[in-house]
């Protein structure tokens, strides 16, 4: 079930085009759905056959459900028609945010799945399981397999349910992984800007891309979200206040501590939960009809974890306030690696009171942040980089620094409240960071 | 929010039109911008003949009359929604426009356009209502504009409809909407100096800004779309 709207929770078919065993031309409609007077053409981006309605018309389904198959040959469809009545639980995508957050693409269906089917849930048709040894890989192990002439059939995907990643295709070939693809801080935030592999011509682009020269590629379900998110933040009044924090201490804390398993993204959500406690403005949002200021009863640090495939996600750690440093650090990985295999549960990515986006790892020096919608503030933090700090008293010493930059949204929040907040946190980080793990 | 002010084509119609004309002019103008998503937007304002529509998944038990000898013309057609009546005195606003440019949201869609309605009846110094979960605007409990929409790859097609002075008898064979014991009303019964044509141009300027569009007549370049 697409969404056709960010409040849109669930939809009703009101008819299919196709009816089981129908020839589907790429681009052609399939179905309708109705969410409250508004009707949408629920059109294939594959060509291929209807093989099963899983929703029939009349019925509501929330939105992320599968509700129909198209595979890609005839013969696949009795396959499917076979299985599928008998399976209800075939390849249920969980339903997708309700409101504001990204929804994830429906997963990959699980192995037990008839056929190398593909789900109508969104405009956008998921890879296939495996059960009757076709090849599933990532859109981007495809891209990769093809630039770097791999043959994916040869194959043992490390992906969920044996799907082939992108890493597989490049230890085919003998080539080191390169950048990690989910562009989270789980690295130090220090990162020496040489790191950015201009080196060796490799064959494969260093940088990621969708598409190749030429090409143009629909968006995926996740990138159509992650769009209309960021459509709707245009109708949010934001400003920006810019802070640049010493992080000598901090990264001298952080190297103590990486060895007990702590992330640089823990240590900087867990600050920034302590200090918004103290902020309670700054952790409020304006309610969706613009009357109010919403204040959440928890502080719940969402940041911002880029997918493989396209689109991003922004896993949420909850009372990061509250929560130990240590608990947050080992809910974090898990929902990393959730959120790869796109098995978060909406809850655990749609609920964050606040944004953090951290690009440090790349050696970023600074950037800003679109704010997602529901929420009254994202902050974004760049490298910490060694720099010729001046001292009042005119002394010169070399300092680790970053910058972080805060977007707000100025109904809730003004300057005087951004400058307090952003000063109590470098307060934290510059002279105690140690009392986060406390 | 920086109004984009995109170039739009406003055709017009001044003396009522039959729905299926105005129904084949917008499929024409949906399928244009479909197969060129980055033209310009168009708009159609007109009044209908009198009719009865049903949204695609409508239900035929609100209709108080049988089907298949409808007292005006029936149309089933490829909107959401309910049964709904259309007559002279009622303006009638058919955007066809690439949503993608206009936040890709189809509930955001809806609500714009009751927006539009709330903004032409503040101009007359009504206060506009929306009613929870009952798209549509209202005054004082009654349904003044019905709106209700289509589209295909984010091309959207119908619209809303302001009963402005038109005869509401025609509403009477119908549920509205599906909607009992939710009277109609028109804007003539709170601003009795009013009429249709007098509220074409505050219609048209309220819905131009709202969609930060610039309207402007149709050219002979844009082809040829007789209403």
């Amino acid at each position: 079930m697409p969404a056709l709207s960010s409040t849109m929770t669930e939809g009703k078919i009101v008819e299919w085009l196709k009816q089981p065993g129908d020839k589907v031309e790429r681009g052609e409609s399939v179905l309708v759905v109705e969410s409250d007077k508004a009707d949408m053409d629920v059109e294939s981006f594959n060509e291929g056959y209807l093989a099963a309605v899983l929703m029939p018309a009349g019925g509501t389904a929330p939105v992320g459900e599968t509700i129909g198959l198209i595979v890609e040959t005839e013969a696949e469809i009795a396959e499917v028609a076979a299985k599928a009545p008998a399976e209800p639980a075939v390849a249920p995508a969980p339903a997708a945010a309700p409101a504001p957050s990204a929804p994830v693409t429906p997963p990959p269906a699980p192995a037990t799945a008839p056929a190398p089917a593909t789900a109508v849930a969104a405009p956008v048709v998921a890879p296939a399981s495996t059960a009757s040894g076709r090849v599933v890989a990532s859109p981007r192990a495809k891209k990769l397999a093809s630039q770097l002439g791999v043959d994916l059939v040869a194959l043992r995907g490390s992906g969920p349910h044996g799907r082939i990643q992108a890493e597989d295709v490049m230890a085919a070939t003998g080539q080191p992984i390169t950048v990690p693809r989910v562009a989270e801080g789980s690295g130090p935030a220090y990162a020496p800007a040489a790191s950015n592999g201009a080196a060796a011509p490799a064959p494969a682009p260093a940088g990621d891309a969708f598409g190749r020269p030429g090409e143009s590629v629909n968006f995926n379900t996740l990138q159509n979200a992650v769009n209309r998110n960021m459509f709707a933040s245009l109708a949010v009044p934001c400003f920006r206040v810019g802070y640049t924090i010493t992080t000598t201490k901090l990264d001298a804390f952080y190297k103590q501590v990486k060895p007990k398993g702590l992330t640089m993204t823990a240590l900087l959500a867990k600050a920034v939960g302590v200090v918004l406690a103290r902020h309670p403005q700054v952790n409020a949002a304006t309610s969706a009809d613009g009357t109010a200021m919403a204040f959440p009863a928890s502080v719940n640090v969402a940041v911002a974890v880029a997918m493989e495939d396209g689109g991003l996600i922004t896993p949420v750690l909850a009372n990061a306030d509250k929560t130990d440093i240590y608990a947050m650090a080992r809910n974090w990985a898990d929902l990393v690696a959730r959120a790869r295999s796109k098995q978060l549960q909406p809850e655990e990515y749609s609920t964050g009171t606040f944004t953090l986006s951290n690009l440090g790892m790349f050696g970023v020096d600074r950037f800003d942040a679109i704010l997602p919608p529901g929420t009254g503030a994202i902050l974004a933090v760049a490298a910490s980089r060694p720099a010729v700090v001046a001292g009042k008293d005119g002394s010169i010493r070399v300092a680790n620094q970053m910058q972080v930059n805060l977007t707000c949204d100025h109904r809730t929040i003004y300057g005087a409240q951004a400058a307090a907040f952003l000063k109590d946190l470098a307060h934290l980080i510059e002279t105690n960071p140690e009392s986060l793990a406390f | 929010m920086i109004s984009p002010n995109l170039d739009a084509i406003l055709f017009e119609a001044t003396v009522p039109v039959p729905f299926e004309r105005a129904w084949a002019v917008q499929r024409q103008l949906q399928q244009r911008l479909l197969d060129y998503p980055e033209g310009p937007d168009t708009v159609v304002l007109l009044e209908h003949e009198p009719c009865y529509t049903l949204g695609r998944g409508a239900s035929e038990a609100f209709l108080r009359f049988d089907p298949a000898a409808p007292p005006l013309p029936l149309h089933r057609i490829d909107r959401g929604g309910e049964v709904t009546h259309h007559a002279p005195g009622q303006l009638v606003l058919y955007p066809v426009l690439n949503l993608q440019r206009h936040g890709a949201d189809l509930h955001l869609y809806l609500r714009q356009l009751e927006q539009v309605v709330i903004d032409v009846m503040a101009g007359l110094e009504l206060q506009g209502e929306r009613i929870d979960g009952l798209t549509g605007v209202w005054l004082e409990g009654r349904k003044l504009a019905a709106i209700g929409v289509g589209a295909r790859r984010w091309i959207s097609q119908h619209g809303l409809a302001l009963n402005v002075d038109c005869d509401l008898a025609g509403f009477a064979a119908v549920v509205p909407c599906g909607l009992r014991d939710r009277p109609v009303g028109r804007l003539v019964d709170w601003r009795p100096q009013l009429n249709a044509q007098q509220l074409r141009q505050p219609l048209l300027d309220a819905f131009a800004s709202r969609f930060g569009l610039v309207l402007r007549p149709s050219n002979p370049q844009d082809g040829v779309f007789k209403l």
